[in-house]
């Protein structure tokens, strides 16, 4: 084939930078913005459920909160992740003691977050909702056209490939992180978190009875807060700025019976944080 | 003991939905805590001290075909004798193809780093192709990262596709739709998890220039460099994944990769055996 003869013809424009120049070339880059993108599940709601925050109280938080969502089968389209708790936070001490690096940490996580998955895939069982890992997600569109939910582990599947925190050595990509990606991959219709607290404070209201509530910020203005506790894992308001779907998460009490479905149904209950 | 390991502990505020903790130091902490986070800081544990990491580039070395690979399999495979080697490898022009389709069909990030994975798994299969003489193949990444320390006892080396597995959990970039964390990242990652003695990108350049020597003549060869004022340049194009700049500014057991020129195979030799024979980019000292 002779030099700058195009067989390859095919290829678009955009194609032919990609295969001859540099992928790290900010301006090759700045191109690939391409047309627009497609959502690939619209009208499914990504819910994480927290692992210390809910999972951890056991039968007396987590029965109502599973009879609300089989109540919105049929009329929310749901993506349930889980997250770890008080489990990982033992492993996490063990293995920080031990001399664990990061991502032998991810994947100690992982573990927890996937026994709670598997427990709240037996309480939803007889619904016909299936729990799926990662490398099951191809089938995700199925089983939610089908039975309305599935349940997946809301650590993202980095194990050892986890990158180290700027500070400290617990992954800094958990269950929220993971349970975040999912929804702004998928082009999901909203992001919704269940806590134990009714959103996000100006300080932690278990401790500082000062805590004033703030119902709607943008991640800049919380930024600015600098807080010294934050309510979703800050690697998620990092996420939020460079979006190109999911722009706006959604930070609920599920302690409170009926707080799901009024976010489902796109109410402005909780906390909502959104990019700028 | 005076308290037990677990314990059905009623929170502070006895609310009636009590949690049940495990007794632990992060206890009822919560890890987005900045004192928390501080205070995990410590010792790391090194996997494989002894082990190099190399990443073998996709369109610099493999598309580049027989005349560029067949010199390089030679000298890795004298490199087998001496030093135990994780070999990554890059995907190529396939991956930058289906990147193009993929984004003028207007599929989001995550399902371009999960298309990616299966060319340089491709090129992995090639380069355990060639080296299969010498006992390295190239390993499924389901099983690489668990049973990375066994294969590596009982052969010289292995072989993987270097792409990490963010798959549809890879990070929106700040910059166009194209992954950021890609095999350079794969290759950086695992070597600061396990702990390994180096980390060589086999690229087609010689090292890092102040601007592309492709089309700059005049571009000025960079040997060393530190993370700090390799942000200070700010540099528009690099040899490899920007991300590393980052990666490596938080790294607590790598202190600095070098990139060689793979067209240049004996170069590799001298890099492995700890000399400049590229650009070297070092971690600030902390």
């Amino acid at each position: 084939m002779e030099q700058g003869d195009r067989v390859d013809d095919l290829l678009t424009e955009l194609g032919h930078a990609l295969v001859e120049g540099s992928l790290n070339d900010e301006e090759l880059l700045s191109r690939t913005d391409g047309p627009s993108l497609i959502h690939i599940l619209p009208d499914a709601n990504v819910i994480k459920i927290g692992g210390q925050s809910f999972i951890d109280r056991g039968r007396a938080a987590v029965f109502p909160l599973i009879e609300e969502i089989v109540a919105n089968l049929g009329r929310h389209e749901m993506i349930l992740g889980t997250g770890a708790g008080t489990r990982a936070r033992h492993a996490y001490s063990v293995g920080l003691d031990l001399g664990m690096p990061t991502g032998v940490l991810s994947v100690l996580g992982t573990f927890v977050s996937m026994q709670n998955a598997r427990m709240l895939n037996y309480l939803l069982a007889k619904h016909g909702i299936p729990f799926i890992e990662p490398a099951q997600f191809a089938q995700l569109p199925l089983y939610l056209a089908e039975r309305g939910a599935v349940i997946f582990f809301g650590m993202p599947p980095y194990i050892y490939w986890q990158q180290n925190p700027a500070v400290g050595r617990i992954p800094p990509h958990r269950t929220d992180t993971g349970s975040y990606l999912v929804s702004e991959v998928l082009g999901a219709r909203s992001m919704i978190y269940v806590k134990d607290v009714d959103g996000l404070y100006t300080a932690d209201p278990k401790k500082d009875s000062g805590a004033r509530f703030i119902p709607r910020i943008s991640v800049s203005e919380l930024k600015e807060l600098d807080l010294q506790d934050v309510v979703v894992e800050r690697a998620v308001l990092d996420l939020m700025a460079n979006a190109q779907h999911r722009r706006s998460i959604q930070v609920i009490n599920g302690l409170v019976p009926g707080n799901l479905t009024r976010a489902l149904d796109g109410e402005p209950v909780g906390t909502i944080i959104f990019a700028d | 003991m005076t308290e037990p390991d677990f314990l059905p502990m009623i929170d502070p505020e006895t609310d009636t939905k009590p949690r049940h903790h495990v007794r632990s130091r992060l206890m009822r902490e919560s890890l987005l805590d900045r004192q928390v986070e501080r205070s995990t800081e410590g010792w790391v544990h090194r996997m494989l001290p002894e082990a190099h990491v190399l990443k073998i580039g996709g369109r610099s070395i493999f598309d580049a075909g027989r005349a560029v690979v067949h010199p390089l399999v030679e000298v890795l495979a004298e490199c087998l004798e001496k030093w135990k080697l994780i070999l990554g490898t890059g995907g190529g022009v396939r991956t930058r193809h289906v990147f193009s389709i993929g984004i003028d069909l207007g599929l989001p990030t995550g399902v371009l780093a999960q298309l990616a994975a299966a060319d340089a798994l491709a090129n992995a299969h090639i380069l355990g192709t060639l080296l299969a003489p010498q006992g390295v193949v190239a390993i499924p990444p389901e099983i690489f990262g668990h049973l990375l320390p066994l294969f590596l006892h009982s052969a010289p080396g292995v072989v993987f596709s270097s792409v990490p597995p963010y798959s549809l959990w890879e990070h929106p970039p700040g910059i166009g739709r194209i992954p950021p964390h890609r095999t350079d990242a794969g290759a950086f990652l695992l070597a600061e998890c396990f702990g390994c003695r180096s980390l060589t990108l086999v690229k087609d350049v010689d090292g890092l220039y102040d601007a592309d020597p492709k089309r700059e003549p005049s571009a000025r060869f960079i040997p060393e460099i530190a993370v700090s004022e390799l942000r200070r340049l700010g540099l528009p194009t690099l040899p490899f994944e920007r991300v590393l700049i980052d990666l490596l500014e938080n790294a607590r057991l790598l202190d600095r990769f070098q990139i060689v020129n793979g067209h240049k195979p004996e170069r590799i030799a001298a890099a492995l055996a700890g000399e400049q024979v590229g650009t070297i980019v070092y971690r600030d000292a902390p």
